[in-house]
């Protein structure tokens, strides 16, 4: 298995020279303190400690797993050493509160961590993630006494954190959840109930592990609006800090998966836990939001991630294996045999790995950008952000993991027949990022999400300032030299983008329900091939305006991936598109009855 | 785990009422006669032993895997007996050469048999594919005193067979492969070197294995021309016929998959191992791509069968699973949730798996019966068409079904949500298992080569004539039957652009060598979608002439639809990646692609 290099001049080519994140920074009070220097040296050492600790764990992880024994869950060898070595330094607090120790890093910049993370681990990162996750819940609507509690430990990564939703007959209908919770005379509840999927719901890298559970009073409303969210602590804490007693928190067993064998996915069986109320009851679902919209763009990075590991080890071995004569003639005439690169079509494979990648990554950190705003920025600039931020998660979550499976598969395709066995490491990127799919709201859900809430619940207001944007900065990169062969695209791209949702819109208004759910994954995508095309075109006027600061190869590659996103990828967009206008019908006219 | 059910009804409509195979089997002069009553006995007697005896073995041999010793290769619990229990049942035989103990039926009825067997257990249908192909190979090629050696004990089973072609540093370039052969006093040859990637190389489930190697004879001339093909069996057959000598072939290990881990891949070391040659020196390659073409549609069959076995469990999950309200209002009022079939989307994940396995089936049976044609039919004209046809056929039908069998098998754990994910379900087993088959037997990339440059630039467009010819003439004939029109007004719009983009292409690759590989994979996948259409206009044309108030036909007529409506597009992405060139792929220099 290769090892793992942090793109980082591609990190900073996206966050400075695109971006110009330490001008944006200037304009928000909070992050005045964070300039480009302490971002590159953040980058720098996250760099260091993922390539050289994190990465190497990650293959011997996926082969032991992890193994549940009696109630106790052990994770591969390394893991909690490794872990430790993560809290220590401070990465599991970057995004925190200052209040409670946190470092209150910019998202954009976070990110770039996160994305190293999973590229080197996707399994051990979520031990990290989801525990900055729950961190973030706690922090944005928990009491004060629980935030001076819990946040401190759970930002120094001493305390991991834990989400439970799901029950088994309850993934995306939140609304049947059965987990009660009942009020105690002290004023805590006392939590029964059984949760499944729990990443992270026990392991033996930290002390204690904090869940965030949903579960219903014993007269709230049926549905999702009779939800609660509790902080239930593995042990109870005491006053003074020190940890209590075992608090009815078992793992009841873990899940054995298709990857991520490094993760525990726990059955959690709560009995009788004392729980602490998050928010207002039966508001439980809205205390999940502002995490979720993090939640998701995180488990998109690892759609990202996956696919830059599998860009990486992909475009080494098609440099390195001969096999097979170039067919313009014999390029590597001493051999016996050319480098893969030079055929076509490998190129095709690699070509599409890195376009997907990088605009990936300038799109991960654009989402970043707009969840710094809603943030941290104010008056109509924060609006603005925040609205942006609810049209982008849904597609940050589901375009990029759905383009990091086809990453990794290309990757692995590359490797031929060594692609499916599993000592060259190309197997376990596919299977890893499978999950990201799946979890956090399933890709369907994402595009309804999109569609139904973000699109046409508003007429398509929000769209509309997305479209706007797209369109004053086509007008305004005009006059940049060489930029008409990347803005032509982006101008098709951006009118068809707004035709075709006001095509569903408009089928919506003639009174199909279905119109949405028909058209929602495909416009998702036409959605992601645009933003795609946006990021690329932004790309390429930070080259041709004279501000890459990555020297001309770096510069010129830029301009080749653009080029061969328009010309061979993009067209993809319309052959969605035409499926889209094509209607519901054809879904929905076939009986049950008829499917088999 | 998904319980498997032969799709017996779809199987014959497509068979009989499709491709009629009455009157195929009947034009086969040297093949036995297949009467109904034999062709419905085999088909359900292979559903039956599918289902019963191999789908239950599916899980429990992921999980278990295959186990390498000094002594061998042992295969999961219950492998063994069930090979036992098809030799009895005569499986093995039954489109050998009867000249050789077989049945002499047609190999698209063989084919059917061996889908049902591989979508209910992917890994144990390996032993007995590869051992038939090899069998078929040697019939093809063999001396007869090698025949008569070995077709005996393979065509009942007792023996199996390998193809052992890729070295560590050789896949797709078999030119540069090193295994040695030198000729022995008494005719024979000593092999000696190191294969990889040989699957069912070593097993228990057979007493003997022969292996059909290719290797290079001293002084052979480089590359692919100097390939010649050798028998080496792993027991050297004894004067009566029996299991006599260890020959010096051995299992040196047993590789660590993504999945069919219940399907031995081994590195198999030659150590002047006895073999013998089959065919003519220097010409092993065209002995072994008569056997690849037959592998090949074997591997399009897997991406179907995997593709069948996923949609099966996806809709009875679909049907079951409740979760949400329709958006149109509740379908299930008395329960807590509507199933996830009343969901817009779930449907068009349901319907792409559906629309891609029927289609996928039409089309790979109907190629088999132009195999069949080529092999058996007495008629010359009948012979060469039919040989144009397959072989232009097969790598789009390799390609295709296996690509979209993959993306079908990760809709239908898509479906499954989070349990999808979960090993106990089965669903992410049949995405692991159907990986491999975009990339042995010549991966999509290579298979794309072969169908642009060999195959349509190779025959100056004449081969492909020979299909768009086929498929114009139906349009036409089908223009005017009621409730046709939508579809062959489409079809023979992309029949005609078939055309045109292909003329487009053989332009540029006049002017730039590079031009076939960037667009083949494009142009692979164009093809297959058109293919399907075709197919799927055929079922509908037939559908239409049955019983209106049928369901099966009604639904094959929306199914139809939805292929043509949702899916079909594609083409036009295709189309213009690939007509937009080779310059963004080849400008690149090979230092930028990583900083």
């Amino acid at each position: 298995m290769p090892e793992y290099k942090a793109p980082l001049r591609d990190m900073q080519f996206v966050l400075h020279d695109v971006f110009h994140a330490e001008q944006l920074w200037q304009t928000m009070p909070a992050m005045e303190d964070v300039n480009r220097e302490l971002a590159d040296a953040i980058l720098e050492e996250s760099a260091k400690i993922n390539e050289s600790l994190i990465a190497p764990l990650s293959q011997p992880g996926h082969e032991e797993g992890v193994t549940w024994t009696d109630g106790v869950v052990t994770t591969p060898k390394g893991y909690p050493e490794a872990f430790k070595q993560l809290a220590d330094g401070g990465w599991g607090g970057l995004s925190g509160a200052p209040e409670y120790g946190g470092q209150t890093m910019p998202k954009m910049l976070v990110l770039l961590f996160e994305e190293m993370l999973y590229s080197s681990n996707i399994a051990m990162g979520l031990y990290l993630t989801l525990t900055s996750g729950a961190a973030l819940a706690i922090a944005s609507h928990a009491s004060e006494e629980l935030k001076t509690k819990f946040l401190p430990n759970m930002y120094s990564a001493k305390w991991a954190g834990a989400m439970c939703l799901t029950e088994s007959h309850a993934g995306t209908d939140l609304g049947m959840i059965r987990t009660k919770a009942v009020p105690q005379a002290d004023g805590s509840y006392s939590v029964s109930g059984t949760k499944i999927f729990i990443t992270g719901g026990d392991q033996d890298l930290t002390e204690n592990v904090i869940h965030l559970v949903l579960g219903k009073l014993p007269d709230a409303p049926a549905g999702s609006k009779g939800i609660s969210l509790f902080l239930v602590p593995k042990f109870k804490v005491n006053d003074d800090g020190s940890l209590g007693e075992a608090n009815g928190v078992s793992c009841g067993s873990i899940e054995h998966k298709m990857g991520i064998n490094a993760s525990a996915t726990c059955v959690m069986n709560f009995d009788g836990a004392e729980g602490y109320l998050v928010g207002e009851i039966n508001r439980g679902l809205q205390g999940m939001f502002t995490m979720m919209n993090y939640e998701r763009l995180s488990v998109g990075i690892q759609g990202l991630s996956a696919a830059e590991a599998a860009y990486q080890w992909s475009s080494i071995y098609a440099r390195e294996r001969t096999q097979s004569r170039a067919p313009s003639g014999p390029v590597n005439k001493d051999g016996a045999a050319d480098p893969i690169i030079v055929h076509p079509d490998v190129r095709r494979m690699l070509l599409t790995q890195k376009a997907y990648v990088e605009a990936g990554r300038a799109f991960a950190v654009y989402v970043g950008k707009q969840l710094d705003l809603s943030k941290f920025a104010s008056g109509d600039t924060q609006e603005r952000g925040a609205a942006m931020v609810e049209l982008l998660t849904p597609v940050a979550k589901a375009f990029l993991t759905d383009k990091g499976l086809e990453g990794t598969v290309h990757g692995q395709q590359i490797f031929g027949g060594h692609g499916y066995v599993r000592e060259w490491g190309m197997e376990q990127l596919v299977r890893d990022v499978r999950i990201s799919q799946i979890y956090e709201g399933t890709n369907g859900i994402q595009a309804l999400d999109l569609m139904g809430r973000k699109i046409a619940a508003n007429g398509g207001q929000t769209l509309a300032l997305l479209v706007a944007e797209m369109r004053e900065f086509s007008a305004s990169a005009a006059a940049v030299q060489g930029m008409d062969e990347f803005l032509s695209p982006l101008n098709e791209a951006v009118d068809n983008l707004e035709s075709l949702s006001a095509y569903v819109l408009e089928q919506t208004k003639n009174g199909d329900a279905n119109a949405i759910g028909a058209a929602s994954v495909e416009f998702l995508h036409v959605m992601g091939f645009t933003l795609y095309t946006y990021m690329w075109a932004m790309m390429c006027k930070a080259v041709l305006s004279g501000d890459c600061a990555q020297g001309e190869a770096f510069a010129q590659a830029k301009l080749h991936t653009a080029r061969f996103f328009v010309q061979r990828l993009l067209p993809q967009a319309k052959g969605l598109s035409e499926s889209i206008r094509n209607g519901s019908a054809s879904l929905m006219d076939i009986p049950e009855e008829a499917f088999i | 785990m998904p319980q498997y059910t032969a799709p017996l009804r779809d199987i014959n409509f497509v068979l009989k009422d499709v491709l009629k195979s009455d009157k195929h089997f009947a034009s086969l002069a040297t093949r036995e006669e297949v009467s109904e009553d034999l062709m419905d006995a085999i088909i359900s007697e292979g559903a039956k032993f599918s289902e019963n005896v191999l789908s239950p073995l599916n899980q429990p041999g992921d999980q278990e895997g295959c186990t390498w010793s000094e002594d061998g290769v042992t295969t999961p619990k219950g492998f063994k007996e069930a090979y036992k229990q098809y030799a009895e049942g005569g499986w093995p035989s039954m489109t050998a050469n009867p000249q050789f103990g077989g049945q002499g039926l047609p190999n698209s009825l063989g084919l059917v048999v061996t889908e049902m067997v591989s979508s209910a257990c992917w890994s144990w249908g390996m032993y007995t594919g590869l051992s038939q192909s090899a069998a078929r190979l040697l019939e093809a090629y063999a001396s007869d005193e090698l025949q008569e050696t070995y077709l005996g004990k393979m065509t009942e089973g007792t023996w199996g067979g390998t193809m052992c072609l890729t070295e560590s540093h050789c896949g797709s370039d078999l030119g540069l492969l090193r295994t040695k052969a030198e000729i022995n006093a008494d005719g024979s040859y000593s092999v000696t070197g190191t294969k990889i990637f040989i699957s069912g190389g070593e097993h228990d489930m057979m007493e003997n294995i022969i292996h059909l190697v290719l290797a290079r004879v001293e002084g052979a001339p480089e590359g692919t021309k100097g390939i010649s093909l050798f028998v080496v069996p792993k027991f050297l057959p004894d004067e009566n016929g029996e299991v006599g000598e260890r020959n010096g072939v051995h299992c040196g290990s047993i590789e660590h998959k993504m999945g069919i881990k219940a399907s031995a891949t081994c590195v198999m070391n030659f150590d002047s191992a006895k073999g013998f040659l089959v065919g003519e020196e220097n010409r092993g390659l065209n002995a072994m791509f008569h056997m690849m073409n037959s592998a090949r549609l074997g591997t399009a069959l897997q991406g179907l069968s995997a593709g069948e076995a996923s949609f099966q469990g996806a809709l009875a999950y679909a049907k079951d699973r409740l979760q949400m309200r329709s958006l149109s209002g509740p379908k299930n009022p008395n329960g807590p949730a509507d199933p996830l079939i009343v969901h817009a989307d779930v449907r068009r994940m349901l319907l792409t798996q559906k629309a891609f396995a029927e289609g996928s089936r039409a089309f790979i049976y109907w190629v088999a019966q132009l195999v069949d044609t080529f092999y058996f039919s007495g008629d010359e004209q009948a012979r060469k068409d039919a040989e144009e046809l397959s072989e232009l056929l097969t790598p789009i039908a390799k390609a295709f079904v296996t690509e979209t069998g993959l993306e079908s098998a990760n809709y239908g754990m898509q479906v499954f949500g989070g349990h999808g994910f979960i090993s106990e379900w089965g669903m992410e087993q049949i995405v692991r298992d159907l990986r491999i088959s975009t990339l042995y037997e010549g991966t999509t990339g290579i298979q794309a080569l072969d169908l642009l440059g060999r195959k349509v630039m190779g025959s100056g467009g004449k081969q492909l004539m020979v299909f768009t010819k086929i498929i114009h003439n139906f349009c036409k004939e089908q223009q005017d039957k009621p409730g046709m029109a939508p579809f062959v007004t489409k079809l023979a719009e992309l029949n005609k652009e078939w055309g045109e983009i292909t003329g487009k292409l053989g332009e540029k690759a006049m002017n730039n060598a590079d031009e076939v590989g960037a667009a083949s994979v494009d142009y692979l996948m164009y093809a297959g979608y058109v293919s399907l259409a075709f197919m799927w206009a055929r079922m509908v044309s037939v559908a239409l002439d049955g019983d209106a108030e049928d369901a099966f036909l009604q639904a094959k007529v929306k199914t139809a639809n939805f292929y043509y409506q949702r899916l079909l597009p594609r083409t036009e992405s295709h189309k213009i990646a690939m007509l937009n060139g080779a310059d963004s792929l080849m400008d690149m220099p090979e230092d930028a692609f990583a900083f």
